[in-house]
């Protein structure tokens, strides 16, 4: 690869595929670099479909059916792995080295497609308040954009991830159909709500709580969701365009009853609904949900080359001219072998969209774009605490996707000024996220003596009630929390391992106690019996108050190289060139300055999309 | 090592109507209650191919028998998609699709249903035979064959009749037929990802845009190797049934310049003849002792597929809703197929799925 490209992107995850299908759809030429493996990046028919059954056939022969269980786990490309998240630190035995004191509890992927193979596929906005935290509640920072401003690009997003919901339904604290647009809808109508969360809403739409002091209303939403359903016949919009006229990037059609439902990669007639088969994390088994090779595959692939098992070690910064002249990356033939060539990418501008992790790790490692000493802080998360229990009849979880409904009541409030956010999605897994459910069951049961009929009826009767309701609390952009790199800390062909150092701040650990009082009483109010158990012994175990909690990762890893309106306190643009190198763009979730209460990978697409035309406007001029 | 990809262009669709042949005044079909009946026999004549296909596809192994898996299960479901639009044919011109009853699923092995009886359609495991059968129920017919709704030597043939006496009792008939319950209709709301778009009908332009997908599919358009959704939906190149069983039988895909009477002289695709499981060909519940665990567990798989019957039935004839339902009851029918295919017989052969008509 002597030749010059005019883009270079690391990456070939959401933020990397929509780069790559916009750009190269605009007639630009793409070199795409991913680390993971070959067989991975398969696109067309036989290929894709072998190589998407064996992760079927991994996940369905593995005991554990953690996130990144059904893809290879590569000793020359390693992703984080929630298994390997232990109650202790300094840690350095998985592929992050956790220095603590918390050990930081999320994973992505790395991998084609990167961690939307296992995502699950919720697709809330962000808050318009969310993007003004700092002005309105003194917390973290503003965004140097306005929900206002991001709302097109929003709209670009749910074209392209292919968004199932009720826009009308979407109403809550901040949130209403002011927030979408008079005649906004989706591009398909939502998928039902389970039946578990008809229970659910029975006692908890509507219902009363409080919480130091004051009252709050409860309400019952339907999610949107990136996975296939029913064409809106009211949809308008066809397809993303680059106008080469007035120099924008366009969701064009206004024409309804157009939208095509994105089958299967190996095949358009598969996966054009959910099916309900309720593995959505770690694997789809139809591919109804939304992944990026989906996108990818959209490229116009005359234009975009695709480098596999090509892992990015540095970033070739010229200090004279301040720009990149090429970015160095290792091949390996063999994922297990240190064996490796290094070889040298050019183009007219870089792009990286590795994730918040490994984009952070790849500046840090060429000490680039880091003249505001941001890169790699600031690192982020929705710490989840969960609540679990049994409800007095059975509601059947694992029926339909894995949640349906979420409760939008303390995602924004003055409250805000105090402890966290969050948002409460009603789960439909059981018991599965803390105790491994129902594989537990069943070796509880057989400790128990249990077997034949008396076995197969304990687990009928509790597998069936098991209720799990969690809390996303809206982590706060903290300069402490970070990545660094250290020469001591090396993997198989000598890239740096992410080095972690994290914690949850008392206003976090306020937030545990409030959302405890508040699943109290939701809790009572559905005659569910609690079953929660928070262990010294829980890998992030806090405590506040005097009263233990246990927070879990919800994968949703933030932060690390964030926007904002100055150079001396952020790392790129509102753009998202980064203001140091300006032939290098940032994509991706480290971007986002704060986090809200929403799943981040919505608004990161959405910002993604405006990055696309930002690097277009860039080529062109 | 790095590899370099070249994926497909991405697909667009758009529907053109075709100028389809002057109205014929032909009446071989003699009355619209006639006209009815044969629309009946078409969906039997759909739905008799469906176990035949669905048992073969349950023998082979989808990852080391990916090209004859994913080309065996593409024609299913366009089987499927056919059933329904001979359904919604039959529903625009106020007849009654019936699929529950005690005749409809054929005994296997089965002539094809009021064809002329040249070969036995079986329900066995993946092999050249199979694949042989499988080339002659998709065999097009000539460009010029006659019309025939009986003993009909090519499928191709009887819908042509079927067209036929579509238009001329729409012609001499005061309003049309197409007076049916529009409600009646499955939409592409309900049905969906079965290779084609479904086409709701309400008029003779409609029914006979249905019948061309269903020839076209099958047997390739006017001696096309490429099946007719490239014409009418413009979706990616998919070539028809006949010759997608041809790339099996040859090992072989065809280029887009192959012609309908050779072989296909493509890149070679891998086919592992010797991996289908040995399932006993048309196995029965008769077999097996009354009671016996072979006996239930068929017994259990012939009432999974008349639950299903009995939820398409039911979509057919005024809740096309239920065809949303119908989805994990599929999943139902096929993880009790492969149940059996896992039994041993004890003489080398497998157990199988046997596809007969129970009381549920």
């Amino acid at each position: 690869m002597d030749h010059e490209y005019d883009v270079v992107l690391v990456g070939s995850g959401i933020a990397g595929a929509v780069i790559a299908k916009t750009l190269t759809q605009a007639g630009k030429r793409v070199l795409l670099l991913e680390a993971g493996l070959a067989a991975g990046m398969a696109l067309s028919p036989e290929p894709s479909y072998a190589n998407y059954q064996r992760y079927l056939e991994t996940f369905y022969s593995k005991a554990n059916k953690a996130t990144n269980g059904p893809y290879p786990d590569l000793p020359d490309a390693q992703s984080p792995d929630v298994l390997q998240i232990e109650a202790k630190t300094p840690y350095d035995e998985g592929y992050l080295v956790q220095n603590g004191p918390l050990p930081f509890a999320s994973d992505c992927l790395r991998s084609p497609g990167g961690t939307t193979l296992h995502w699950l596929g919720n697709v809330p906005r962000m808050l318009p308040n969310d993007f003004q935290m700092k002005t309105l509640y003194g917390q973290g920072v503003d965004w140097p954009i306005s929900y206002d401003d991001l709302k097109p690009w929003y709209e670009m997003a749910e074209y392209e991830i292919g968004v199932s919901g009720d826009v009308a339904a979407q109403v809550g604290p901040d949130m209403d159909r002011s927030n979408y647009g008079d005649d906004y809808v989706f591009p398909m109508k939502e998928i039902p709500q389970s039946y578990q969360d008809q229970v659910w809403m029975k006692n908890t739409e509507n219902l009363s709580v409080s919480l130091y002091g004051k009252d709050y209303n409860v309400t019952c939403v339907s999610m949107p969701q990136g996975r296939n359903s029913i064409p809106n016949p009211a949809y308008r919009k066809t397809g993303i365009f680059w106008n080469d006229e007035t120099k924008r990037l366009e969701l064009a059609g206004d024409e309804p009853g157009k939208y095509e439902v994105v089958g299967a990669i190996w095949d358009q007639n598969t996966g054009n609904r959910c099916e309900g088969n309720a593995s959505c994390v770690p694997i789809c088994p139809v591919q109804a949900k939304y992944n990026a090779l989906k996108t990818l595959k959209k490229s116009d692939h005359s234009k975009l080359d695709i480098a596999t098992q090509a892992v990015v070690s540095k970033l070739l910064v010229n200090d004279t001219t301040g720009k990149l002249d090429g970015i160095e990356y290792k091949v390996y033939a063999n994922p297990a072998s240190p064996i490796y060539t290094t070889k040298v990418a050019k183009g007219k501008i870089y792009v990286l969209a590795a994730g918040a992790l490994e984009n952070a790790k790849i500046l840090l490692s060429s000490n680039a774009a880091n003249s505001s000493d941001q890169v790699g802080r600031n690192l982020m998360d929705h710490l989840v605490m969960l609540m679990w229990g049994l409800f007095p009849e059975k509601v059947y979880p694992y029926r339909g996707p894995g949640c349906t409904t979420y409760l939008p009541t303390f995602r924004d409030g003055e409250f805000r000024k105090d402890f966290a956010a969050w948002i409460s999605p009603l789960d439909n897994w059981g018991w599965s996220w803390p105790t491994f459910a129902p594989g537990s069951d069943v070796s509880n049961g057989l400790a128990a003596g249990k077997f034949g009929k008396a076995l197969r009826d304990s687990l009928a009767d509790t597998v069936t009630r098991q209720a799990l309701l969690h809390f996303e609390c809206e982590q706060a952009p903290d300069p402490n929390n970070r990545i660094t790199v250290s020469p001591q800390y090396t993997d198989l062909l000598g890239n740096y391992r992410p080095v972690i150092q994290y914690d949850a701040s008392d206003y976090m650990r306020k937030s545990f106690e409030a959302a405890k009082k508040v699943g109290d009483q939701i809790f009572a109010a559905n005659g569910i019996e609690d079953f929660t158990d928070y262990n010294p012994s829980d890998a992030d175990y806090v405590t506040w108050k005097n009263r233990g909690y246990t927070f879990w990762g919800a994968g949703h890893i933030v932060g690390t190289h964030r926007m904002g309106s100055s150079p001396a306190d952020s790392v790129v643009k509102p753009t998202q060139q980064t203001w140091d190198h300006d032939n290098l763009y940032l994509v991706g979730c480290g971007n986002m300055p704060t986090l809200g209460t929403s799943n981040p990978t919505l608004t990161m697409t959405a910002l993604t999309f405006m990055a696309a035309e930002a690097i277009l406007k860039q080529l062109e001029a | 090592m790095s590899q370099h990809y070249q994926a497909p262009a991405p697909r667009r669709r758009q529907q053109l109507f075709r100028p389809d042949e002057p109205l014929h005044g032909c009446g071989l079909i003699t009355s619209l209650d006639s006209l009815r009946s044969h629309l009946q026999t078409a969906i039997e004549i759909e739905h008799s191919t469906i176990p035949t296909y669905l048992t073969t596809l349950y023998t082979i192994n989808p990852i080391t028998n990916a090209f004859a898996y994913q080309t065996i299960q593409s024609v299913v479901m366009e089987e499927m998609l056919h059933m329904t639009l001979a359904a919604n044919i039959m529903n625009a011109i106020g007849g009654h699709p019936a699929v529950n009853t005690n005749d409809f699923i054929p005994e296997y092995p089965t002539y094809l249903p009021h064809s002329d009886d040249a070969f036995l359609v079986p329900l066995q495991k993946f092999c050249k035979d199979t694949v042989d059968v499988f080339l002659k129920i998709e065999k097009p017919a000539h460009k010029f064959v006659p019309p025939e709704f009986n003993n009909y030597k090519t499928i191709g043939q009887f819908y042509k009749a079927v067209k036929y006496g579509l238009r001329y009792w729409d012609h001499v008939t005061p309003g049309g037929i197409f007076t049916g319950d529009k409600s009646l209709q499955v939409t592409c709301e309900q049905y969906y990802g079965g290779g084609g778009k479904l086409t709701a009908v309400y008029s003779l332009s409609d029914a006979v845009l249905a019948i061309n997908e269903i020839v076209g599919q099958g047997e390739g358009m006017d001696g096309t190797i490429e099946d007719p959704d490239q014409v009418f939906f413009g979706e990616d190149v998919e070539y028809a049934h006949y010759y997608k069983f041809n790339e099996i039988r040859h090992e072989r895909r065809y280029r887009p310049e192959d012609t309908a009477n050779c072989p296909p002289t493509g890149r070679r695709v891998h086919v592992d003849w010797d991996a289908a499981i040995n399932m006993h060909p048309n196995p029965k519940m008769k077999d097996y002792p009354v009671g016996s665990p072979l006996y239930n567990k068929t017994l259990d798989f012939n009432q999974s597929y008349m639950r299903l019957l009995t939820c398409i039935h039911d979509a057919f004839n005024g809740q096309p809703d239920l065809l949303m339902k119908a989805v994990p009851l599929m999943y139902d029918l096929k993880y009790k197929a492969l149940d059996l295919l896992n039994l041993p017989l004890g003489n080398g052969e497998m157990a199988g799925p046997s596809f007969e008509y129970v009381a549920i």
